[in-house]
Formats: C-alpha cells, structure tokens, sequence
C-alpha cells in the first residue's frame, strides 16, 4: 500500500471508532464536562495506556519503521503558551461539544450544526496562520 | 436481537474497545509513516489545498511543502469511516440535532450553526497555539510521556469544565 492508502485506512478506521463508541455525540461532550457520564474520559485513558504500550513494543522490537528507519517520536515544545492555547481549545470544545477530531466523525455522521464547527475551526486556523505573519503568536 | 452485527454495527461500543482501536493508531502511524497522530494541524493542510497560492508563511512551512498533504487523507478518512459508522448502524444520511443542546436550546438552526461555529473558531486557535488537540497532546502526547501535552490537556479540561458549565446554565436554563 502507499502511503496516502494507508492514510486514508487508518483515518477510517479512526473515525469510524469515535462514531462507535460515541465520541461523536454532544451529550459524551456534554456528560465529560459536567461529570454526569464519564465514558469518554475512559475512552481517552485507555487510549493513552495503549498507545504507550504499543509504542513499547515497537521500541522492544528494534524501534523501526515498516521500511527500516529509526522511530522517533515528535517531541512537542513546552512554552507558556501551551497552557494559554489549551484554555482557549478548550472553550471551543466546551461550547461545540466536539474537538477537531470528533467533529469530523459527526460531519461524516450526518450532522448538519457539524458544518459550523468545522468551518469554524478553518477560520480559526487561518486566523493563527496571520497572528504568527505578525508575530504576534 | 444481540447477534454479531448489532454488537459490532449499532450498539455504542464499550469504551475499551473505542480506546483500544484509538490508541493503536500511535503506533501503527509511527510503523507505518513515521509520523506522530493529530488531527488538528490538518486544518492547516486542508487550507493550503484549496488556496495552495495563499502568502502567509505559515503555510509555506516543510509540514505544508506537499499541496495533498497526508493529513487532508488522514482526515477525509475520519470523516468516511464514521459515514460508514452511520450507514451500518442504520442511522439518517442528515440531522439537525445535535444532542441535549438543540433538545433544550431554541434556537434555529443557522443560529445554531453560528454558535458551533463560535466554538470552532476557539477549537482551531486555541489547537495552533498549544501545538495540538485531543489527539495530538491528550493521546499521542500523553502516550509518549511528555510534560507539554499534559498541561496542554489539564488547559483543555479546564475551560472546557468552564464553557460546558456556561452552556448548561446559561443557554440549557441549569439543566440537571
């Protein structure tokens, strides 16, 4: 397979997860947020626990690619405003009832106000592509 | 009428086997690609493919260099695999609903869509500064042990307690 099919397979099968276990439904969101139903803060967390231990035993078994190159996971920067961006995603998240991925799950679902987060979440890119023109970010 | 197909098909899944299939992504895309998950970085690919001649720098950085960049797939397959979710489970093509928030909040739909649309203005900025989203610092961040995607999510939970905490009171009249 290239690389773009296995892309486009993995991403499927992503999207295709959050819609099964309702990462994808407001009230998930919604029940994460006020503690009324903590289903998705389990989703997330064996989602950690997993992933680290995959990443284990890719490590264990010579930490290499499918074509040989040595696995080096990216290492995100640590700045102050890590915490600032974090509280500013998480007003959007609170307020959508989905984060960047989930929200694709519920365009690809059918849900039409999915429209308006997704759009949303373009000009908000955009609007950070022109804040660091000016260096303002 | 609990046969394989529900199970699997229409029946929400347990959150272990969501988290299970979520989380072998980390590895399988480092196996396979050699990159790390995220979701929200493709925005900005998705961008730069429909105006591959916008000036801003930052779309000319090397994470931007291919116009059909390998996240625009990775995202067009989130969006495909849940079409899927939807079809098998026997749900509508379309919906206007959008769970507690349109049952409780009268509000039309292109209000409603515009408030979303709020909420996703602050999903794509905040997601750029902190250099992440829920999958790029909650999953992939957390799973590689690293300090600035734990502040990042601990930012994530505590606005989104706060705003989800306005919406309820505020948009829901306190709904309990």
């Amino acid at each position: 397979m290239t690389g773009k099919t296995i892309y486009l397979v993995l991403g499927t099968a992503f999207g295709f997860a959050l819609s099964r276990v309702g990462a994808s439904e407001y009230d998930l969101i919604f029940g994460m947020f006020t503690g009324i139903d903590l289903t998705l803060v389990w989703v997330i967390l064996t989602a950690i626990v997993v992933g680290h231990l995959g990443m284990r035993v890719l490590t264990a078994a010579g930490g290499k690619t499918r074509r040989g190159e040595n696995i080096e996971p990216k290492t995100k920067p640590l700045r102050p405003t890590t915490i600032i961006g974090g509280g500013i995603m998480g007003i959007g998240w609170g307020l959508s009832g989905a984060c960047p991925g989930t929200v694709l799950a519920q365009l690809g679902e059918g849900k039409i106000i999915a429209l308006g987060t997704v759009l949303g979440l373009i000009v908000g890119t955009y609007v950070y592509a022109l804040l660091t023109e000016r260096g303002s970010v | 009428m609990n046969g394989w197909y529900e199970t699997l098909f229409v029946n929400p899944w347990p959150w272990w086997a969501g988290g299970l299939v979520i989380g072998l992504l980390v590895p399988l895309l480092y196996y396979f690609e050699n990159v790390s998950l995220g979701v929200s970085t493709g925005y900005g690919s998705i961008i730069k493919a429909i105006f591959p001649g916008t000036r801003l720098k930052w779309f000319h950085s090397s994470t931007f260099a291919d116009r059909w960049g390998w996240r625009v797939f990775f995202l067009g397959g989130m969006v495909l695999g849940a079409f899927i979710s939807a079809r098998l489970g026997g749900r509508p093509l379309f919906t206007g609903e959008m769970g507690l928030f349109t049952a409780n909040v009268d509000w039309s739909l292109p209000l409603t869509a515009l408030f979303f649309a709020v909420g996703g203005f602050f999903l794509g900025l905040g997601a750029r500064i902190a250099g992440g989203c829920t999958s790029g610092h909650s999953i992939h961040g957390l799973a590689t042990l690293q300090p600035s995607s734990l502040v990042a999510t601990i930012g994530f939970l505590a606005t989104g307690i706060i705003s989800t905490y306005f919406v309820r009171v505020f948009l829901m009249g306190g709904l309990s």
